[in-house]
């Protein structure tokens, strides 16, 4: 545990220095000033549209940390021969790809904490300016939403962490996670479209048929999207706060694990 | 000076004054070319849903607040949009709201202008149809639904129904159940009106729409005004007048209100208080 530990410091630690994350924090700081222009363009709903623009940014800010530096950390040591080092350690080779996933879930916390404690200014000031009486927003929500965005960050690392274990270079791991976020995000809509139109429009079985494959295969992200509930302050249930967790969990386990048992294989030129 | 230098700094200062020259001329080009491409595609919400990813919510935002600014920059040039464009309006609504279901200003904005300036009170009702499913706690969709119902339709029962509704949620005002009931009267409808237009006016910020409804109380006012008259008229008289004039000249009243779509007050064949404006 000790190991795995320490590889996760250091991969957070590396993360951490990197000087992206600096551009990623002024886009973020750019973006939550923006949303307290932006929010005075609105009618009513004004605390819904701040909470959109700060929550998104807060997700992407995490996506883009994710996808530039998170994709980075596993290539670092490939690219650079490093790993030499490490796996004439102490450290076994399941240990060393699970403290990289711990690390960069851990750069995620970080980034998702700081932003989302930030993200609440322009909620607040838009709420100062104009509140309409109508209109439902609650803090708990608000703040359940950006656990959430650190969940769903927690397992677009797992899957960089399967696409990195067994790619050769990080811009096809990069490319792969990409797409598989895409296609986490999606499958539900997609599914949903073909359920609802089936009387209307004729739809190949097979496509029906990939898209449920997908639909189990890739991560369902958008079920950790909770911007809307946040936006208007509707109450989430508890069952589907225990649900999705869990389902956080054992998909994470499985991407995690399948990476170990493809990493172990692998060899290092 | 370096002779390396000269001539970077004459093609830098030759492409400034080219570049300062030409921006000009790229955005009158723009402008007549957004002005020619008037309104552009409708995604349909099922591939908007698809791909927006999970920034659906701002996704609503921008499609919403496109529409709005086009409709803000024909208002600006003092032009009338066209029914293509009301229709484009109104789809952009019920794509902005399928996005985000519960996004109120889509719902309002669509439903404000639908209704009053283009006359499209069907859709407005659509729009708010979804938006009191959705945003079941707001009371103020069925209480808009409900003058829509009342005002454009003369459907008192249904205006009655939706009133009901509205009393329902919480936070509505007190005087909806009565003003449901009295809805069951026919006779008061310009008074009911107005009572509606206060009602609405009180929870009303927006200067536009403000404006829309004050307009329309002053000559509801001023009905009511000629509609008393009338009555007084015919309580001294026992019989209709046939033209307003004739309110003046037996004293009844000393002048004619004006009506605030500058039109003239006439007597219907009916009996009824009418306006040459139609009041639009």
């Amino acid at each position: 545990m000790t190991a795995v530990w320490s590889v996760a410091l250091i991969t957070f630690k590396e993360g951490i220095k990197n000087r992206i994350i600096f551009g990623i924090f002024i886009i973020a700081l750019l973006l939550f000033a923006a949303t307290t222009i932006l929010t005075t363009l609105f009618m009513r709903d004004i605390v819904k549209v701040a909470v959109d623009l700060s929550l998104s940014t807060v997700s992407f800010a995490g996506l883009l940390t994710l996808l530039f530096i998170g994709v980075n950390l596993f290539g670092k040591d490939l690219d650079k021969r490093t790993i030499y080092m490490v796996i004439s350690r102490p450290v076994s080779r399941s240990q060393y790809l699970i403290g990289k996933f711990l690390g960069i879930v851990l750069l995620s916390f970080v980034v998702v904490a700081f932003l989302g404690i930030l993200s609440a200014i322009p909620v607040i000031l838009s709420k100062r300016f104009y509140y309409y009486p109508e209109a439902r927003f609650d803090w708990w929500i608000y703040f359940i939403a950006v656990i959430y965005i650190f969940i769903k960050l927690a397992i677009v690392s797992a899957i960089i962490t399967l696409f990195a274990s067994f790619t050769s270079n990080s811009f096809i791991a990069l490319v792969l996670s990409l797409v598989a976020y895409i296609i986490g995000q999606s499958t539900e809509s997609v599914r949903g479209l073909l359920a609802s139109q089936v009387e209307k429009i004729d739809v190949s079985p097979i496509l029906s048929y990939m898209v449920e494959i997908a639909y189990y295969v890739f991560p369902n992200i958008s079920a950790f999207d909770l911007k809307t509930q946040a936006a208007h302050g509707l109450s989430i249930n508890p069952s589907y706060i225990i649900w999705t967790a869990l389902y956080a969990i054992f998909y994470m386990t499985i991407a995690v694990v399948i990476g170990t048992l493809a990493f172990k294989r692998r060899e290092f030129p | 000076m370096q002779r390396s230098l000269i001539i970077p700094i004459f093609a830098i200062s030759l492409a400034l004054i080219g570049s300062a020259f030409t921006i000009d001329k790229v955005s009158s080009e723009r402008t007549e070319l957004r002005q020619k491409e008037g309104v552009g595609l409708i995604m349909p919400s099922a591939v908007a849903q698809i791909i927006a990813l999970e920034f659906k919510g701002l996704f609503a935002d921008i499609v919403f607040s496109r529409a709005m600014t086009y409709y803000g920059g024909k208002l600006i040039r003092k032009e009338e949009p066209t029914d293509e464009e009301w229709n484009w309006i109104y789809r952009n609504m019920d794509v902005a709201t399928d996005l985000d279901h519960y996004f109120l200003d889509p719902y309002y904005f669509g439903a404000m202008n639908l209704a009053w300036g283009a006359n499209k009170v069907r859709e407005a009702n659509a729009l708010l149809e979804k938006a009191s499913q959705y945003r079941d706690w707001d009371w103020t969709i069925p209480f808009y639904l409900g003058f829509n119902h009342f005002y454009f339709f003369q459907d008192n029962e249904r205006a009655a129904f939706y009133l009901m509704k509205a009393a329902k949620r919480p936070g509505s005002i007190n005087l909806l159940p009565t003003l449901a009931a009295r809805l069951s009267y026919q006779g008061k409808k310009t008074e009911n009106a107005i009572i509606f237009l206060q009602e609405m006016l009180k929870k009303t910020e927006d200067k536009n729409v403000r404006w829309i409804y004050e307009r329309r109380l002053t000559a509801l006012k001023a009905i009511l005004f000629l509609e008393r008259a009338m009555a007084a008229y015919h309580e001294r008289f026992k019989k209709q007048p046939e033209k307003l004039d004739e309110l003046i000249a037996k004293g009844v009243i000393s002048e004619l209100p004006q009506d605030p779509y500058g039109g003239e007050f006439y007597i219907d064949k009916d009996g009824s208080i009418k306006t040459t404006s139609e009041m639009r």
